[in-house]
């Protein structure tokens, strides 16, 4: 509750001129009834028109004041409330950034997007509802309580000693309620979750004919999502029928002993009429709260999960430190004793992996599918930290680098080529914000995609959509490569990012590569291109099992011989 | 479902009318619960009235003349009136709560199953998450209000007509003198609601943005971390959030006009009734006693309408939202097919295209003339440059796209002629990103026929070469794979489509690049399983390896959105044409690195 409420703190001032307007509103509101009274007692009973015109004159006045309270106080709830919407999906956002690939497991993408929307629109819903109208329910239960028991305290005594159950239970309503909500937003997460893999899998779907076998999946996702509402409004919404009935009976109870009284003298008909109408009051008053209620309960349930975002804790932290940047050449890195594995799984990827690769260095490395070459890679620009071992790159621990510094070093180019809505340009302005068109030339050209991009419509302005679809695979990979390469990186990690290219294609893009002056390394299955590399690494289940050059692993390793016949019996049938 | 796809840009009000009317639609499926619902509104409105009523008569009765004879017994019949007053709030309540639901239900359905139905082009250009905030977001503002507003909107009416009546019966005269309010307050209304429309609307489409941009930052975390981007999306997004903060900032503030207008109006018009009222008793045209009690309706005639605006202003909220929702429903499905389509249950693999062209959008074609024939249980092999137009053949064959023109035959027969899910039954695809779904390893390989059993299961992965590591798995086949697919490697990955595919037992078999990113050790596995899958069926693949291509019964050569060679290997090298330099440059740049 805790850090949703410290947002609140900046719109004091506002949330508070907005309460004050509301109570001009209600003082306005409770005033009128006596003023009508006036209008018809001494006005229309009297037949004094002059009266009539006078209190009149004045309801309007004050009801005009009660107006402009009115107006006024929309500003300044939708001010709050909205600015505190806000700064919810601000700090939510924020912290999803600095989560790492750990915290990113916790919780689906996808009831991280319902977090942010609409469980920040039901608090923002219910701060605004609150700054305009929910004081009003309270108010006038303890103004009724006050008037009552000042006219007469034996009998309204009775009614007022069945109010504190009534919370009790309306609290117990409440509790319940909040829980069941909190369920109704789950589901609305796997409602959520069913259809963002029905649109990133579509063409598999589509290409296995499984709409309706979807379809069905959604329904049941749906249908649970129908019950768990449906039972959670149901049960909020028996606490009003339920408080009616008891309030309502009390009334009962009340002219039940008024009536005695009466007949014992000491109450007038007067007094029980006006505790039976306050206690009327009390009970419409009453009625709202069962909208509070379910308010209140949704929107309790919506601060848990937007709390349980804000409280998790980002586990990987950058380092103070920056790189000397002595030399412009390529980064020297090194792994020692490095054990990993993710966060939450029990078996290690990798396993005391130890190696040196020498500023400038080209390296391929080459394994199995599954040998953990892209975990390895990941560990560079710590996208995941360790679990054993150091990574060090020019002989600085990553871990004690500042993130933001460690990062602009590395030009790294994931295995699926993932590219960003917005024009070529925009993604290209990834790898460096401020590059001009000569670079993004000079980077595009470098990765063989230039030319394509020339062709495009709009060129570089080229829209291209959430994940380059209109791109066909070997375009994106190119384009990625490009977004990296505009880096001018000190080090660059392909994987396997050349796969969808033509022979042609990434033999030129890899000689393209041989200008720039950083340390590469390259996951690759062709023995051709590891053949090129200064060192080649061999991976087998995690464990580094080979290193060294062509001519040496040739001559050492058994492995790489096989890949080496295999690829040689592919390559030259016959 | 085969409306005329929205323009944009229609009359408001019409639309307005359009959605609401189609909303109800939905509702009156529910013709009997509705009926109860609102009998349920009138029997709580009447014991509402009559337990006030029957108190006053009490204390006139009993107090007043303070005798106790028989009270006890008017008070069971008072309990007895709350009782059944408060049951019937509770039957109202529970009774739309589930209509309101099971529509909600039913819309999110159609939502989601019209997805399926719709081109492939359609999410080529659309953001995931900026449709799956019309599943959540637009789809909770109309929950929200069916909720409430259908029972509110009854019993308002009701007791507008109520106190109508009785205001007519009391005094025609001074009905006509409050009635003085209602054109003031539709102008007001008119005012506020032409706003607010606009802005939910504007707000919902902000709201899908940010939506939108949630989800692709999120699945764009890798590179955002890697490339220090986090500054940069923060921007953006706050951006965005600033758009949606605003329309809802000035959406919120004209709803909240509405009360207050209603209040002031509801007092003006209290003072006009007793104003006029002296007045008119002054000439002694309506007692004072009829004024008073006049007055007293007065004032519950504008709480009804009070009521009534506020909900049209709810309801504004819930067309905008359901504007967007059946805008995707209305929208033109996948070709239909013809109406006289067959299904296909036997088919021999026999493909065919004749002058096919297409082209995205009207633009310029993406390939034209293709003509080319594959008998069944022929391999044919495209080959080409990235981005020359293969995967739109491939598109075209699974009939993702239609062409604009010319004919693709199956088994002799035009494709048009056959059902869309009947044809790609005889098909499996190992496709390019391989796609897994959350849930196990077994559940993902089955996808390629749901009836198989775990045998089958399991047999097809011994085929695709995936057995091996999937027993190292901790679970097994029974192993879940995570939203990130940590754990499973994108070898791994192409793997266990490749097994789902050889489940399926397909007579046209495609594959899409699909060896690419597997070690050649594996590959050389993996080919054997595949030569097995090929063996008989017409197979159609995207591949670089020289090899596969060799070995191809037809080699399609692709450039710039045409095949400009066709024939098996040995024909195409001795035509010395593009083919033959393509082979030469990748035999040599082998042969040069291998030595």
């Amino acid at each position: 509750m805790k850090k949703v409420l410290s947002l609140l703190k900046p719109y004091r001032l506002p949330m508070a001129i907005a309460i004050v307007l509301m109570l001009i509103e209600l003082a306005v509101e409770l005033w009128q009834p006596l003023l009508m009274a006036q209008i018809i007692d001494q006005g229309i009973a009297a037949n004094d028109l002059h009266t009539v015109i006078k209190y009149g004159g004045i309801m309007l006045g004050i009801s005009l004041l009660a107006f402009i309270a009115g107006i006024t106080n929309s500003f300044f709830a939708a001010y709050a409330s909205q600015n505190f919407g806000y700064d919810l999906r601000k700090n939510l956002y924020e912290k999803v950034q600095s989560f790492s690939f750990a915290n990113f497991n916790k919780f689906p993408t996808s009831s991280l997007i319902t977090r942010m929307t609409n469980d920040v629109n039901q608090l923002q819903m219910t701060l605004f509802m609150s700054l305009r109208i929910a004081l009003r329910a309270p108010l006038l239960v303890i103004g009724g309580i006050v008037m009552a028991l000042s006219v007469n305290f034996k009998l309204a005594l009775g009614f007022v000693l069945v109010i504190p159950p009534l919370f009790v239970f309306l609290f117990w309503i409440m509790r319940r309620s909040t829980k069941l909500f909190k369920l109704v937003q789950g589901k609305l997460d796997q409602v959520n979750s069913v259809m963002r893999e029905n649109l990133s899998g579509i063409r598999l779907i589509r290409a296995f004919s499984r709409g309706s076998h979807e379809s069905q999946r959604f329904k049941r996702s749906n249908q649970e999502l129908m019950d768990r509402t449906v039972f959670a409004l149901r049960i909020t919404e028996t606490a009003i029928p339920v408080l009616l009935f008891f309030l309502n009976i009390t009334v009962l109870v009340v002219l039940w002993f008024g009536n005695l009284d009466i007949n014992n003298g000491t109450v007038s008909v007067g007094e029980v009429v006006a505790v039976v109408n306050y206690t009327a009051r009390i009970t419409t008053a009453f009625s709202m709260f069962s909208w509070i209620i379910m308010v209140y309960s949704r929107a309790i349930a919506s601060t848990g999960r937007i709390e349980e975002v804000l409280d998790s804790e980002a586990d990987l932290y950058g380092g103070l430190n920056k790189l000397e940047m002595v030399n412009q050449q390529g980064g020297r890195i090194e792994f020692e004793h490095v054990s990993f594995r993710y966060p939450d799984t029990k078996a290690d990827v990798l396993s005391d992996i130890h190696f040196r690769i020498e500023s400038g260095e080209t390296v391929a490395v080459l394994g199995a599918t599954g040998s953990g070459k892209s975990s390895l890679f990941q560990l560079i620009p710590r996208l995941y930290d360790t679990t054993e071992g150091t990574v060090k790159i020019d002989g600085v621990d990553v871990r004690t680098l500042e993130f933001d510094h460690l990062r602009k070093q590395i030009g790294y180019v994931p295995q699926e080529a993932l590219l960003f809505t917005g024009s070529i340009k925009d993604n290209l302005a990834w790898g460096k914000e401020d590059a001009s068109l000569e670079e993004m030339i000079q980077a595009t050209e470098d990765a063989q995609i230039h030319k394509t991009i020339t062709k495009l419509p709009e060129q570089y302005d080229t829209m291209i959509g959430q994940k380059g679809v209109n791109l066909s695979g070997g375009q994106k990979q190119r384009l990625s490569i490009a977004r990296a390469l505009i880096k001018k990186p000190r080090i660059l990690l392909l994987d396997d990012s050349t796969s969808a290219l033509d022979l042609k294609t990434e033999a030129k893009l890899l000689d393209a590569l041989k200008q720039y002056q950083c340390t590469t390394l390259i996951i690759t299955q062709k023995i051709s291109t590891a053949k090129e590399a200064d060192q080649i690494l061999i991976l087998e289940d995690g464990k580094m099992i080979a290193a060294g050059d062509h001519h040496y692993l040739m001559d050492k390793s058994k492995l790489y011989q096989d890949i080496y016949r295999s690829q040689q019996s592919l390559i030259v049938n016959d | 479902m085969k409306q005329k796809t929205h323009t944009g840009k229609e009359v408001d009000r019409g639309s307005f009318i359009k959605t609401i009317r189609r909303i109800w639609r939905y509702l009156s499926e529910y013709k009997v619960f509705l009926t109860w619902v609102l009998l349920m509104v009138v029997m709580s409105s009447a014991l509402g009235l009559l337990g006030p009523f029957m108190i006053g008569r009490t204390i006139d009765t009993y107090l007043a003349t303070a005798t106790t004879d028989g009270l006890a017994l008017v008070l069971v019949g008072l309990a007895a009136v709350y009782f059944f007053h408060s049951i019937s709030l509770w039957l109202q309540n529970y009774w739309m709560i589930g209509i309101a639901q099971e529509t909600v239900f039913t819309i999110r359905t159609q939502l989601f199953t019209k997805l399926h139905k719709l081109p492939i082009q359609f999410f080529d250009k659309r953001q995931s998450g900026e449709l799956m905030s019309r599943i959540t977001n637009d789809i909770e503002n109309v929950s929200t209000t069916l909720n409430s507003s259908v029972i509110q909107v009854f019993s308002s009416l009701l007791t507008l007509v109520g106190t109508l009546v009785v205001m007519l019966w009391l005094s025609p005269l001074l009905t006509l003198v409050t009635m003085t309010i209602v054109p003031i307050m539709f102008l007001g209304m008119k005012w506020i609601t032409t706003r607010t429309g606009r802005l939910y609307k504007e707000q919902q489409k902000n709201l899908g943005e940010l939506n939108g941009f949630i989800e692709e930052s999120i699945s764009g975390q890798k590179i955002i971390k890697s490339f220090s981007q986090e500054p940069k999306v923060i921007a953006e997004f706050l951006e965005k959030s600033e758009k949606v903060k605003k329309a809802g900032y000035w959406a919120q503030v004209y709803a909240g006009f509405i009360p207050k207008l209603m209040n002031m109006l509801n007092n003006l018009s209290f003072t006009f009734v007793a104003a006029a009222g002296g007045i008119f008793a002054l000439n002694g045209m309506v007692s004072i006693g009829t004024i008073v009690i006049f007055t007293e309706y007065a004032r519950q005639f504008t709480r009804p309408l009070n009521d009534l605006s506020n909900q049209f202003n709810t309801l504004l909220s819930a067309v905008a939202g359901a504007e967007r929702v059946f805008d995707i429903i209305d929208d033109r499905e996948e070709a239909e097919n013809e109406i006289d389509a067959i299904d296909i249950t036997d088919l021999k693999g026999k493909v065919e295209f004749r002058d096919v062209n297409f082209a995205y959008d009207r633009g310029e074609d993406i390939v034209q003339n293709i003509s080319f024939q594959a008998t069944p249980g022929e391999k044919v092999a495209l080959v080409g440059p990235t981005g020359a137009g293969k995967s739109t053949i491939i598109n075209l064959i699974t009939r993702f796209y239609e062409p604009n023109s010319g004919v693709i035959l199956f088994d002799n027969q035009d494709s048009q002629i056959i059902t869309r899910a009947s044809l790609r039954k005889q098909m499996a695809f190992v496709l390019q990103d391989s796609f897994l779904f959350q849930g196990t390893i077994r559940e993902n390989i089955r996808y390629g026929r749901l009836d198989a059993s775990d045998q089958e299961v399991e047999e097809a992965a011994i085929a695709a070469n995936a057995y091996s590591f999937i027993k190292r798995m901790p679970q097994g086949f029974d192993t879940e794979l995570k939203q990130d697919g940590s754990g499973v490697s994108q070898g791994q990955k192409q793997l266990l489509s490749i097994a789902r595919a050889i489940l399926a037992n397909p007579s046209i078999l495609i594959l899409d690049e699909a060896t690419s990113s597997i070690d050649t050790i594996t590959e050389l596995k993996i080919q054997e399983a595949l030569e097995l899958l090929m063996e008989g069926r017409t197979s159609f693949i995207i591949a670089h390896r020289l090899n596969t291509i060799q070995q191809a019964d037809q080699i399609l050569v692709v450039e710039d959105g045409g095949i400009i060679e066709k024939g098996p290997h040995h024909e195409l090298m001795k035509r010395k044409g593009f083919y033959y330099d393509l082979y030469q440059n990748q035999i040599k740049t082998k042969v040069a690195k291998a030595l």
